[in-house]
C-alpha cells in the first residue's frame, strides 16, 4: 500500500500540557514529518477517524496544514475541564489527537496516511506563575521521546524544541537553545524557529545513531541560565547494500559415511550491510530467497539448502549488519552404492534491494562416495570364561567404519561357520547371539546360554558373522572363533532365586556372587569414596567396564536384572541424580536394586573384610 | 483430638521440626531448610486379639526366633514434593519424604 508515500514522522508521540485559560489562538505543538523527495511538501491534518468517535475536545484545536503547527481554537475554561474530565484522577486528564500527513498533492487522502499520536495532559488549573516554575521546565519536556530518522532522507527540519505553553509563562524571558556534540553531526539548531534541524542525509551502515548535547539559554532579568541534557538520535536502516561474498564462492563437499536426510555440509557465507529483524520473521525469512540452479531431479530432490542468518557488529565496522549462512541438506537418505559428483549452484537474491546486483551465485562442488560394506579385521576371536553368565557382553563387532555411519543400517547375525556338524555340536551354537548396538551400527556379542558352556564339546566355537545393509542388502562376513576356557561351574550350583548382582549392598557378598551378565561368573564391587552424592557411587555389578556406565545398552535393556543401575524407570529412594532417561546418574553412598527399585544410601556399617573364611569361600566355588 | 477416628491410636500423632536439608543425611550439599513432619506415638489403643496373641506367643517363646511386627504409628500420606536447589545449583525433588497424616497400621 503506497500509503506513506516516504513521509514519516521523526517521533513516536507527542506530548505537552494545557492549562485552563490557555488563550485561543496560542500554539501547543508542533509536529513534523520527514521526506524521501523534495516534492512530498507534508500537508497535516487532525484526524479522528480511529478513535472510536469523534472526541468532544476536537473542536479545541486546529492544525496548520503547512507548518504542523497545533492552535488552540478556543479560550480553555474550567467547565471544558469539567465537560471530558473522567472521575478517577480529578486534577488532570489525558486528550488524544492524532496527527497524519500526505504529500500536499495527496491531501485528500491525509487521514489515510502515516499518522502519530499526539497526547496531550490537560490540568485542571491555571499555568503556574513564572515565580513557581523551575528552569528546566521552560526548556525541556519531562519525559522525552528519543527521535529517528530515516536514512538516505532529503534533509529537513525533525523536531521543535521550544515548549510554547510553558516559554510563555515567562514573557520576560528569552530562551533560546543550542546543540552541541564531540563530533561532526548533520544537525543543526534553527535560532529563528528552534527548530532541530537534518543538515545532510545520513548513512546508517555509518554510523548507527548520534549523541546529541541540547542546550538551553535562558536569560532573565540579570542572569543567563543555562542547561543541559542528552538527546540520542537513531538512524533506521534500509535495504540499500548489496549481499557479498567475502573470499571463496565455492565450497567442496564430500558425502561418505554421513548419508541421511537430514545431514547438512558446508558451510558458505553471504554478507549484508544491512540489518535483517527477527521480529518480522515472515518479512525477514522471505528477505533472502536462494534458488537451486539445476535442471536434474535426482539433485533436486536430494538437496536442499538451509538459509540462517544472524546479525553481526563487528567485521561490519561496528554497525550492525547481517551474515547469512548456507549449508547443502540431505532431503532424504542416499544409498550406499551411490557415486557421483557434480557442481551445484545457488543464486542467493536479496530481494527488497532495490539497485543491481541483489543476487550473488554459490556453488557447492559435491562428492558422493559409495560406501563399502566390508569387514577389513578378517577373524574376530574372543576368548572367556566358562563360567560366564547369561547376558555376558563377549565384544564388540563392527563392517569397516561402522561407527560413523550415519543413514546406513546394518542388521548383524551369526551363522553356523561349518554346516556338516553332529546335532550334539550345533546345539553348542546357542551359547552366543549378537545384537545390534542401540546408538551406533556395531554388534554386541553376547552369551545367550550358558548350558553348553558346561560341556566339553562346545568349547570352541566358530561362527561367520554376517552384516547386512538394510537397504540394499549388500551383505559382508567374516569369521568370528569364541573360546571358552577355565572351569565349568557344576550344575548344583544353579538355581539362585535372584540374579541381579545389584541387590547385594557389600563388597564380600557381592564379589562371591554369580550374577547376570557376569563375564567371570563373579559379580564386581566398585567402592565409591565421597561423602557426597558421586557419579561413583558404590555398587555391585556384573561387569564395570559396561555397568554402570549411566548408560543402559543393548545388552542391559534386554532383562532389568543385569543392571537396574543404568535401566531402572522407577523412581529412586535417597539421595541421587537422575540419569538423563533411564538409571541413576550419581548416588549417596551405596547404590543397590530389587527388581527395578533402586536405593542409595550411605552404608555406616563398617566393610566386612573378605576373611579367611570367606576366601575359602570363593576358592571352593 | 476429634479428627482422630476412634481405633486409630490417640497417642499417635503427627508432629514437625524444622531442619536443614543436610540434616537428611542423604548426602545433598545445600544450605535450605525445610519443616519435616513425622509420626509418632504409642498405638496400645487400636491393637485387636491379633496382637494380644502375637504378643502372647512371644512372650512364651512359642515362636522361635521370630517376632512378627507390632502395630505402628505410620504415615498413611505423605506431604507435597519439596524442591530445592544444591550448591551446584542443581534442582532436586523429594517425594514422599514428609508426613501428612499418621495411623496405627
Amino acid at each position: 500500500w503506497e500509503g506513506s508515500w516516504g513521509l514519516y514522522f521523526p517521533q513516536t508521540t507527542y506530548s505537552d500540557c494545557i492549562y485552563v485559560g490557555q488563550a485561543a489562538g496560542t500554539p501547543v505543538l508542533q509536529v513534523h514529518a520527514m521526506q524521501e523527495k523534495a516534492s512530498e511538501q507534508p500537508y497535516f491534518c487532525l484526524y479522528w477517524r480511529q478513535l472510536q468517535k469523534t472526541a468532544l475536545y476536537a473542536s479545541w484545536f486546529h492544525i496548520d496544514a503547512v507548518t504542523g503547527m497545533i492552535y488552540m481554537n478556543k479560550t480553555l475554561d474550567w467547565t471544558d475541564f469539567e465537560s471530558i474530565s473522567s472521575s478517577r484522577v480529578p486534577h488532570a486528564t489525558r486528550l488524544i489527537l492524532k496527527v497524519a500527513a500526505a504529500p500536499i498533492s495527496q491531501k485528500m487522502l491525509c487521514s489515510q496516511s502515516a499518522n502519530v499520536e499526539v497526547s496531550l495532559t490537560f490540568f485542571n488549573s491555571t499555568a503556574p506563575t513564572c515565580g513557581q516554575i523551575k528552569l528546566d521546565r521552560l526548556c525541556f519536556p519531562d519525559r522525552d521521546t528519543n527521535p529517528h530518522i530515516k536514512e538516505n532522507r532529503i534533509p529537513g527540519p525533525m523536531r521543535q524544541l521550544r515548549r510554547f505553553t510553558h516559554a510563555d509563562i515567562c514573557p520576560n524571558y528569552t530562551i533560546s537553545y543550542r546543540v552541541e556534540s564531540e563530533t561532526p553531526v548533520p544537525f543543526v539548531l534553527n535560532g529563528t524557529t528552534s527548530e532541530l534541524v537534518v543538515t545532510a542525509p545520513v548513512d546508517r551502515e555509518e554510523k548507527e545513531f548520534y549523541r546529541l548535547v541540547l542546550m538551553c539559554l535562558i536569560k532573565t532579568e540579570d542572569t543567563m541560565h543555562t542547561l543541559v541534557t542528552p538527546m540520542h538520535i537513531n538512524i533506521f536502516d534500509e535495504d540499500d547494500s548489496p549481499p557479498y561474498v567475502n573470499g571463496t564462492d565455492t565450497e567442496d563437499v564430500l558425502i561418505e559415511f554421513s548419508r541421511s536426510k537430514g545431514a547438512a555440509f558446508g558451510n558458505m557465507f553471504v554478507y549484508d550491510r544491512d540489518t535483517t529483524s527477527t521480529y518480522h520473521k515472515e518479512q525477514s525469512q522471505n528477505k533472502y530467497v536462494w534458488t537451486l540452479l539445476t535442471n536434474d531431479s535426482w539433485i533436486n530432490d536430494t538437496f536442499t539448502i538451509q538459509q540462517n542468518f544472524s546479525e553481526e557488529k563487528p567485521i561490519f565496522g561496528n554497525v550492525r549488519g547481517t551474515v547469512y549462512k548456507y549449508k547443502l541438506r540431505l532431503n532424504k537418505n542416499i544409498s550406499v552404492d551411490e557415486r557421483r559428483s557434480f557442481q551445484l549452484d545457488f543464486l542467493v537474491n536479496d530481494t527488497t534491494f532495490r539497485g543491481p546486483e541483489g543476487t550473488v551465485m554459490l556453488h557447492f562442488n559435491v562428492t558422493i562416495l559409495p560406501v563399502p560394506i566390508t569387514f577389513s579385521n578378517i577373524t574376530y576371536f574372543f576368548v572367556l570364561s566358562r563360567k560366564s553368565m547369561t547376558y555376558a557382553q563377549i565384544g564388540k563387532v563392527c563392517v569397516d567404519n561402522c561407527l560413523k555411519f550415519k543413514g546406513i543400517e546394518i542388521a548383524y547375525h551369526l551363522e553356523l561357520g561349518d554346516r556338516n556338524i553332529s546335532a550334539n555340536v550345533q546345539s553348542c551354537y546357542t551359547a552366543v547371539n549378537v545384537a545390534r548396538n542401540l546408538e551406533d551400527m556395531s554388534g554386541v556379542l553376547y552369551v545367550n546360554d550358558t548350558e553348553p558352556l558346561r560341556r566339553p564339546e562346545c568349547q570352541e566355537l566358530q561362527f561367520v558373522l554376517v552384516a547386512q545393509e538394510q537397504h540394499k542388502e549388500l551383505q559382508a562376513k567374516t569369521i568370528v572363533i569364541i573360546i571358552f576356557e577355565g572351569e565349568a561351574y557344576p550344575l548344583s550350583m544353579e538355581g539362585q532365586r535372584s540374579l541381579a548382582c545389584a541387590e547385594k549392598r557389600q563388597r564380600g557378598e557381592c564379589e562371591t556372587f554369580r550374577g547376570l551378565g557376569t563375564p567371570t561368573g563373579r559379580c564386581q564391587w566398585r567402592q565409591g569414596t565421597e561423602k557426597v552424592i558421586s557419579e561413583n557411587y558404590s555398587t555391585c555389578s556384573p561387569d564395570l567396564r559396561t555397568c554402570p556406565d549411566g548408560y543402559c545398552d543393548v545388552i542391559e535393556s534386554k532383562n532389568i536384572s543385569i543392571c537396574p543401575q543404568d535401566c531402572t524407570h522407577e523412581p529412586i529412594i535417597g539421595g541421587h541424580e537422575r540419569g538423563l532417561m533411564l538409571g541413576i546418574k550419581a548416588g549417596h553412598g551405596t547404590c543397590y536394586c530389587y527388581s527395578e527399585k533402586c536405593f542409595c544410601e550411605q552404608d555406616d556399617m563398617k566393610e566386612e573384610i573378605c576373611d579367611d573364611m570367606c576366601k575359602t569361600v570363593i576358592a571352593t566355588a | 483430638r476429634d479428627e482422630l477416628i476412634k481405633g486409630q491410636g490417640r497417642g499417635c500423632l503427627l508432629k514437625e521440626i524444622h531442619l536443614n536439608v543436610t540434616d537428611l543425611g542423604l548426602g545433598y550439599q545445600t544450605k535450605e531448610e525445610l519443616i519435616f513432619r513425622y509420626c509418632s506415638g504409642p498405638c496400645y489403643d487400636s491393637e485387636t486379639n491379633y496382637d494380644k496373641i502375637l504378643n502372647n506367643l512371644t512372650q512364651n517363646k512359642k515362636l522361635d526366633k521370630e517376632s512378627p511386627s507390632q502395630t505402628c504409628c505410620r504415615p498413611i500420606a505423605f506431604d507435597d514434593d519439596l524442591s530445592f536447589l544444591d550448591d551446584s545449583l542443581e534442582y532436586h525433588t523429594l517425594k514422599k519424604h514428609s508426613a501428612k497424616k499418621c495411623a496405627c497400621v
